[in-house]
């Protein structure tokens, strides 16, 4: 028990001590994580509202396909992301293979079924007489949406969230596609996998308390936002 | 004018509307009745464009219509509506903001109808501050700001009591007559019906029935009775008692449940008691039996399937229909 409390007490130094690379590494970490948030809430959250409202064929189908896909393992999207991302893939032109951008687009691939999956599910818990209201007082396509995302939003932004914590939690894409450079495409995750496996617990665990904090802020921004608004 | 033509309309695949052609003329009454699940719902959501007809069409003063933009000239309030998140104030405003109405129109028309409808005091309110009856006098309020062509009411005295509802029925009214609008109004309620009937339409099952609701007459009211409130009231080859202080032409339904059956003239305090023969027996609900009979004029009365046997009640047999005089009703 003497080294997790060893480790405790140097990270807490650590995060005291303003450390370049442990920030640095964070900084990195909530970069990705917003941009990929807000690339599969941008696609995800419009994708389930069209899943919840439209009926069109195939709808259940493709129901199925979104949340069969929040099972997908990480390391499995990494993959196919990087035989794409390789110089010999596909997209190898491209040239973002052990770049940030390419964890990104694995975020945004593993995070964009939750947002549509969860957003669907939360615009299906609205009542339907909130989106024939609107409509009946006239109401166009977008502002009965807005209508009905408001009804949701509590739901909506725990959509977000887990969005969030699933990019920034994330470790098997990162890995593969990252390849965990130092300074570059190093992230939380892959840092904490990489001094764990080096002995190095003290600042494994540094980084792991950053990642539960960035989590927790992201939480507490989105309920004060939540907590503006009333019935 | 607001049509439907040829509508056939399924859920799952079962036909829960079946209606050659609906009309609403401009500025017109019509109340339709039937029982709960006959469809009402249902014709109302289809008249207010919320949803596509699985077969035929809606026309709108002739034209094919579906979507937003004809949809602005039709309102509905439904018969449990909710309101949108904000005051109330928020929600009577929404039509009007959607519409891109100034500032000054919005306060004027807001004010003006939340005034007419008793529900100035409520304007800063959140839903959940409402009662059920409160709720349902401001989405009629919401739905009149937008000053539609066609007001499409389901049920809107459901959650109302008799003297919230007569406020409300007499707002209408008054709306009505500052600003000519087509009601299209559904009911289970006779009484609501013939409050607004130019035109009272019967909804069974999903087909508009040919034949007019139960037990209605038009009538004409003496100017005084022989004693007091109690009036005798020729109807086809019988006279019915009734007690009401009305005069001239009015409706005088009879409610078949409060009609008693017996094979013979019962003992009792029944102004009203006519012997017929069954005409016709039917089961339109578990457990009860429609027992039309003629008694001079065709009368329908509603019996329990024990009670039905009990009487060996028969088409063409022998039956005597009696009923207060206090439990005909008169609008």
């Amino acid at each position: 028990m003497d080294f997790l409390g060893e480790g405790l007490r140097r990270a807490v130094a650590l995060l005291l001590s303003g450390d370049v690379e442990v920030y640095g590494i964070a900084l990195l970490t909530l970069k990705i994580g917003l941009i990929a948030t807000v690339f599969a809430c941008g696609l995800g959250i419009p994708v389930g509202f069209v899943l919840a409202t439209k009926p069109f064929w195939g709808r259940r189908a493709a129901l199925t396909v979104v949340n069969t896909a929040l099972a997908f393992p990480t390391v499995v999207v990494g993959l196919l992301l990087y035989g794409l991302l390789s110089r010999r893939g596909p997209l190898g032109g491209v040239g973002w293979l052990y770049t940030w951008q390419a964890i990104v687009v694995g975020d945004v691939a593993l995070a964009f079924p939750i947002a549509a999956a969860l957003a669907a599910a939360a615009v299906q818990g609205v009542d339907p007489r909130i989106r024939r209201t609107a409509e009946t007082l006239g109401a166009g396509r977008w502002r009965t949406a807005w209508t009905v995302a408001r009804e949701a939003r509590f739901a909506l932004a725990a959509v977000i969230t887990t969005a969030f914590g699933h990019v920034v939690a994330e470790i098997g894409s990162a890995m593969t596609v990252g390849g965990n450079i130092r300074g570059q495409t190093r992230t939380l995750t892959t840092a904490v996998a990489l001094y764990t496996s080096q002995g190095d617990f003290g600042l494994a665990l540094a980084l792991g308390l950053i990642l539960l904090l960035l989590a927790l802020l992201v939480n507490v921004a989105l309920q004060a936002l939540q907590g503006r608004g009333h019935a | 004018m607001l049509e439907l033509v040829a509508v056939r309309h399924r859920y799952d695949g079962r036909v829960v509307l079946d209606i050659e052609r609906f009309a609403v003329s401009p500025g017109s009454g019509i109340a339709i009745v039937g029982p709960n699940g006959s469809g009402k719902s249902t014709l109302l959501r289809l008249l207010a464009l919320l949803e596509r007809p699985s077969e035929g069409e809606v026309r709108l003063d002739g034209i094919v219509v579906a979507g937003a933009g004809p949809r602005r000239r039709i309102t509905l309030v439904e018969q449990r509506p909710v309101l949108l998140r904000g005051t109330v104030r928020d929600n009577l405003e929404f039509g009007l903001q959607v519409r891109g109405i100034g500032r000054t129109e919005v306060n004027r028309r807001v004010e003006g109808v939340a005034a007419r409808l008793g529900i100035t005091p409520l304007l800063h309110r959140r839903r959940h501050e409402l009662s059920d009856g409160e709720v349902q006098r401001v989405a009629v309020a919401r739905a009149l700001a937008v000053e539609p062509d066609v007001l499409l009411l389901d049920e809107p005295a459901s959650s109302a009591d008799r003297a919230a509802a007569q406020t409300l029925y007499r707002a209408l009214a008054e709306e009505r007559a500052r600003r000519p609008f087509a009601v299209c109004l559904a009911s289970h309620q006779l009484e609501d019906a013939y409050r607004w009937a130019d035109d009272v339409r019967a909804l069974a099952e999903g087909r508009l029935s040919p034949v007019t609701p139960e037990n209605l007459f038009r009538v004409d009211l003496p100017v005084s009775g022989s004693g007091g409130d109690l009036k005798h009231v020729c109807v086809g080859t019988i006279e019915i008692a009734a007690t009401t202080d009305k005069t001239g032409p009015a409706i005088l339904a009879v409610p078949p449940t409060d009609i008693f059956v017996s094979r013979e003239p019962l003992a009792s305090s029944a102004r009203n008691v006519f012997r017929g023969r069954v005409t016709r027996l039917t089961h339109q609900r578990p457990g009860t039996v429609h027992v039309t009979a003629d008694v001079g004029v065709e009368l329908v009365a509603v019996v329990t399937e024990e009670a039905a046997r009990d009487l060996g009640l028969t088409p063409g047999g022998p039956v005597v229909f009696s009923f207060k005089a206090s439990a005909v009703r008169v609008f």
